[in-house]
């Protein structure tokens, strides 16, 4: 948590009003006792007992004075503080969304996209508060408890163990309840956790629980976590419930002590009448202030967890690094070529692709099939540097990936990713992400290569209908069209559809294919797919198996020479139909 | 802490929720009546205190300044009372606690237990529109405010009350004009603080929104940032978000300054009060009017005048939020359910499996029909295949079929039994289903296969259905075979495994009838050849619906219904449907034909 702090530095000047503020604040709240015990004193019992009246008044005249600076330096702290707070909150929140920009797959994958929105979210929110409250609680309360020790020590240096009774007492009594309670606490988030993660499968799995009906089944399992959490927290309620009391009972003590002290020793010294009473209201604030004290410290270590989490990820140097300056001009035309690319992940002892070469050419479709796990999609990743390889070339229109400045790099790519992914904004603003404004004649043609023109015209708004936030209110295939309509209208000359036809109808799958043609005349579209009827027309088909390329030409080819490529085929016809094809291949 | 929580969400309807609240608070009433009774004596018993302390005090200096020196016997007897008040008062106070926490511990657990028994009573039309996060933070976030926070509320108003009661009280007795001094300053700064109260209220909503708005783009943005990437988008990204995030300051900024103001506000007044009353006091000590342990206790009085005060002032906010937390609650709970249903019973052994749709209409909204006029008739052990482009309703039937959904006009019939007249669970006991999304619970492997066939089943028959699903390698090379836990998103076994578990899972519960979903497009070939035979081993001799779509499932079925728009456009075999040159045979030919 107190790494945190180093975002304090730009703002070093208002740290420093605010720390004097506060001292303000302190100060002339502190001051407020004393004076009274001077009326007391000086006042009241002044000239035996008939009393000063001007003086009463002269000093009352003070407190109204270091009153109203003490209200000076509060409002000025409240100021500083918010002001302070927020603007670290913000500077942590960009620097973090800056750096996950500019992560790859594999740094996204090392934390995972959902705990990367928690970090930036949640945590950050929580950082917020903490240090918000650190600024002025942490402050304050220590100056406090400080300034109110020295005034009492001063005023009755012979009451002084009072102060250092009680508040030993009260810190033991913080420590026993807190270390009763510590591992309660933790224990009750787990089970909240378990509640919530109960709930979550009622709610997921509620087709699969009624069709089964396994209502009472679920219930039972919930109704065992629950009556935990129910027994949990009574035993928290139970422990903290002593606080108040036992906290009332060392107040109330210490004003009992504070007194009886006092009046012991007026039979000696008219002047204690004054000291107690004042004496009295320091050890109230010291009390007050250490136990503010141990509410801190009970906040600090949660707002840690968060500070570790966000520096953990602030920590990371991303693996891929981008050129500044371009190296060499890549060549007239597109073209993209594998030269005995072998990759694996970071930690992992297994290569995910071994030697692989291959070379698509403009105009030409290079199609990618194999199992799952064969490394199809990875080695598509590649070609953007989504991932960097282990060894070997990958060259985009002759010039190696890694001596592209990346804009240079992804202007030449429209990439169109497994799932269809939309960004909230309309349908216009989603097919026109990443082009140059291209004109509306030039839009709505892209939407109707990518088959999209039909349903965008059903929508109300047509091209202005809303897109809310991940797209939910288009359907799968819908969505799919739409992030296919967004690569073409980036004007690419490199295609990657990595498995983007799955989520299409086989008859949309034609359609887009045979419109997607014209367009593609002088690119290379590169295509991944599960389904053989996707890449049965592909001038180039590659065929993965465990990493390596197994087989390398066209449908006709692949169905006499390759094993692998048979199977798949096998797998997908009927017997029928299968027969027809090697016999087609055949002549 | 203040906080973007800090936002007063108010009830739709207060006293409505208020006497829901009570209602369900039930035999907690008096329980509750109870620890009122007990706050407020705890309360009144320590506010005694400054008063017996400025009787010590005053006995002293008169005592002395008559020349008596200190009467000791008076002072240990008051402090000898002080100390049982105080005491008793923790005590009491103490008995309180435990009683609150008892209640909302309970209460609680009744109220979470309650809306896990509505989510199984809810017609499944609910949860096509309701979101997941939101029924979850019913559950738990909303039970917690209403309930964990009432506890505390309740004590602290009646704490707050007593408090200002008997501290006026108090400061009447030992002196009126005083008293006036102190009670003009109170509604003076409460007024100040409700005003900026009022205004923080106001950046606090804004700040929220605009947090709301930001989380949500940043969730989107680290969703998509490959797309984000690729499409050469970050500085736009960037700068949107920069853009967003200053707003955000500012908001913040606002609501925090505001938020805290009111203490610097209260503390300003009560410092003044107390330095009138430290000025008229000594002028009444000096006339005579007030002894000088008064005007200490009097002091001790106004220091703690503050504190209910600023707390009152809260607790209106406070109250608010747990009405509104309530109210979803009880909103959730209110909802309307499934209807009652009728108890015939069709045991699922004496049933031959003929089923038959008699002119079903159906539709999700009243405006939309999707199923219309719908008869077919299924004989025992037929292969039914359902066909048809994505999003043309394949679903629906499925929904129908296991009572998910009941037709708005005709009826479904199993073997000549109306559907209707049978139970759900009765229904949903003759079949089987495998559906797309493969959802297993957290649990082990052995649990989840005998989730439908219940606990009893004997494990010689889950390891059948192992075998016969081909899985037995899969299951023997996990770490504790059938005894590995897997959870619901279960990252350690892949689709294709997952999808031959619950084969596997409808396999041990040996329904007469089945429901198939064939999307098995993310698989790899060999699992693909496994998930075959597997569904044709699962539907041998049983009545079965496959939504389809491998070509061979489709020939082999003895009716085919073809959907398109939510329509069944066209049923009957393959040949058939190929010779009628239709919709079936357009989508037939455009996967297969050359171009």
């Amino acid at each position: 948590m107190f790494k945190m702090l180093r975002y304090l530095r730009p703002y070093w000047k208002g740290a420093l009003i605010l720390v004097v503020s506060i001292g303000i604040q302190a100060w002339g709240t502190l001051r407020l006792p004393t004076l009274m015990s001077q009326i007391v004193n000086d006042g009241i019992a002044a000239n035996n007992g008939t009393g000063d009246m001007s003086f009463i008044i002269l000093t009352g005249l003070k407190m109204v004075a270091w009153a109203g600076i003490s209200a000076l330096g509060a409002l000025s702290s409240a100021y500083f503080s918010a002001k302070i707070g927020s603007a670290i909150g913000r500077d942590i929140r960009e620097d973090l969304f800056k750096k996950i920009l500019s992560f790859s797959i594999s740094e996204i994958d090392d934390f995972s996209t959902a705990s990367l929105i928690t970090r930036t979210t949640n945590d950050i929110s929580t950082v917020q508060n903490t240090l918000i409250m650190m600024l002025s609680m942490m402050l304050r309360v220590p100056m406090m408890a400080v300034g109110a020790i020295v005034e009492a020590v001063i005023l009755a240096p012979d009451m002084t163990w009072i102060l250092a009774l009680s508040v030993g007492i009260l810190v033991g009594l913080i420590i026993v309840i807190l270390a009763a309670v510590m591992p309660k606490f933790m224990l009750y988030q787990k089970l909240i956790d378990r509640i919530n993660l109960l709930t979550r499968e009622n709610l997921t799995g509620l087709r699969v629980i009624r069709a089964f009906n396994n209502e009472k089944y679920e219930a039972e399992k919930f109704d065992k976590t629950n009556k935990k959490v129910m027994k949990t927290d009574f035993f928290i309620g139970a422990v903290m419930g002593l606080e108040s009391p036992l906290m009332m009972l060392i107040f109330n003590g210490t004003s009992l002590l504070c007194i009886y002290i006092g009046i012991s020793h007026l039979e000696f010294d008219a002047s204690y009448l004054g000291k107690m009473m004042a004496f009295m209201q320091y050890a109230i604030q010291v009390i007050l202030s250490f136990f503010f004290l141990a509410i801190i410290f009970v906040m600090i270590p949660r707002a840690s967890v968060s500070a570790k989490r966000i520096n953990e990820v602030l920590k990371v140097n991303p693996k891929i690094k981008w050129k500044e300056k371009s190296i060499k001009k890549p060549e007239e035309e597109p073209s993209v070529e594998f030269k005995n690319v072998d990759f694996k992940y970071a930690g992992a002892d297994e290569e995910v692709l071994e030697k692989i070469s291959f070379k698509a050419k403009a105009g030409e479709t290079t199609a990618f099939i194999g199992s799952t796990g064969s490394g199809k999609s990875t080695l598509i990743n590649l070609i953007p540097r989504f991932y960097d390889v282990t060894s070997g070339e990958v060259l985009v229109s002759g010039v190696n990936v890694k001596d592209y400045v990346m804009d240079d790099l992804m202007k030449k790519i429209g990439y169109v990713p497994q799932r269809g992914f939309l960004f909230s904004g309309t349908v216009k603003s989603n097919i026109l992400f990443g082009a140059d404004l291209t004109n509306e004649k030039e839009m709505e043609e892209v939407a109707r290569i990518a088959q999209a023109e039909e349903f965008i015209s059903r929508l109300d708004e047509k091209y202005e209908s809303k897109i809310v936030e991940g797209g939910t209110n288009v359907s799968g295939g819908q969505r799919q069209r739409l992030s296919i309509a967004r690569a073409i209208a980036k004007k690419p000359e490199i295609y990657i559809f990595d498995d983007a036809f799955s989520a299409l109808d086989m008859k949309t799958d034609k359609k887009l294919r045979e419109a997607l043609k014209p367009v593609t005349k002088n690119a290379v579209v590169l295509i991944v797919a599960q389904r053989v009827s996707t890449v049965r027309l592909a001038d180039q088909i590659v065929v993965l198996d465990e990493g390596k390329v197994v087989g390398k030409g066209k449908h006709g080819e692949l169905l006499k020479s390759c094993k692998v490529y048979q199977e798949i085929c096998q797998s997908q016809f009927s017997e029928e139909e299968y027969e027809r094809e090697v016999r087609d291949a055949r002549a | 802490m203040p906080g973007p929580r800090n936002v007063i969400q108010k009830p739709k309807n207060f006293e409505k929720t208020f006497k829901r609240f009570m209602k369900e608070l039930g035999t907690y009433k008096v329980q509750i009546i109870v620890t009122v009774i007990f706050t407020a004596i705890s309360v009144l018993l320590t506010l005694f205190g400054p008063m017996v302390l400025g009787m010590m005090t005053t006995s002293a200096t008169s005592s002395i300044a008559a020349g008596k020196g200190i009467l000791w016997d008076e002072i240990i007897g008051l402090v000898i009372l002080l100390i049982s008040l105080y005491v008793i008062s923790g005590i009491i106070s103490y008995v309180q606690e435990l009683i609150l926490t008892r209640i909302s511990a309970r209460f609680s657990n009744k109220m979470r237990s309650k809306i896990l028994d509505k989510i199984s009573r809810l017609p499944m039309s609910y949860f096509d529109h309701a979101k997941i996060g939101d029924v979850m933070s019913r559950m738990t976030n909303d039970v917690d405010t209403a309930v964990g926070n009432l506890a505390q509320t309740i004590n602290e108003i009646v704490i707050s009350v007593v408090t200002l009661v008997g501290i006026t009280a108090m400061m009447l007795i030992i002196s009126v004009p005083l008293s006036l001094v102190a009670i003009i300053a109170i509604p003076v700064s409460t007024i100040f603080v409700k005003r900026i109260a009022e205004k923080a209220q106001k950046h606090f909503k804004r700040q929220r929104t605009i947090l709301g708005e930001l989380n949500s783009r940043i969730e989107e943005d680290y969703t998509g940032q490959l797309i984000i990437k690729a499409n050469s988008h970050e500085k736009k990204t960037l700068a949107e978000f920069k853009e967003a995030n200053d707003r955000l300051y500012e908001a913040s900024f606002k609501s925090q300054f505001f938020g805290t103001l009111p203490f610097p506000i209260t503390h300003i007044f009560t410092h003044f009060a107390y330095i009138i009353i430290c000025v008229l006091g000594g002028y009444f000590a000096i006339i005579g009017a007030i002894t000088i342990g008064n005007v200490q206790a009097f002091i001790q009085y106004v220091n703690q005048f503050n504190r209910p005060i600023t707390e009152v002032a809260q607790l209106s906010a406070t109250i608010q939020q747990i009405m509104a937390a309530a109210e979803r609650v009880f909103d959730f709970l209110d909802l309307e359910e499934m209807a009652e249903e009728e108890e015939t019973e069709i045991r699922a052994d004496e049933i031959s499996g003929e089923v038959e749709f008699h002119d079903v209409n159906f539709s999700y909204n009243a405006d939309k029909p999707v199923i219309r006029n719908f008869s077919a008739k299924i004989s025992p052990g037929m292969k039914v295949a359902i066909v048809g482009p994505t999003g043309a309703g394949k679903t629906t039937i499925v929904n129908l079929l296991m009572r998910f959904y009941d037709p708005d006009s005709g009826y479904i019939t199993i073997d000549g039994k109306p559907t209707r007249e049978m139970s759900r669970a009765n229904v949903r006991k003759l079949f089987g289903m495998v559906l797309q999304d493969t959802w297993l619970f957290s649990g082990t492997i052995l649990n989840n296969l005998k989730y439908g066939a219940g606990k009893n089943i004997p494990e010689e028959e889950v390891k059948k259905a192992i075998k016969a699903t081909g899985i037995d390698h899969f299951i023997e090379s996990l770490p504790h075979g059938l005894n590995t836990v897997i959870d619901e998103d279960s990252d350690n076994i892949s689709a294709g495994e997952k999808q031959l578990l619950t084969i596997a899972r409808a396999m041990v519960a040996n329904p007469p009838m089945l429901i198939l979903d064939e999307a098995t497009s993310n698989v790899d070939t060999r699992t693909e050849q496994m998930i075959q035979d597997a569904f044709s081993r699962l539907t041998k001799g049983r009545t079965s619906f496959v939504i389809a779509h491998r070509l061979s499932t489709i020939r082999e079925s003895d009716l085919i219904l073809v959907m398109k728009d939510g329509n069944i456009v066209e049923q009957g075999k393959h040949e058939e449907l190929l010779s009628m040159n239709g919709f079936y045979a357009e989508l037939y030919n455009s996967q297969f034909s050359e171009s």
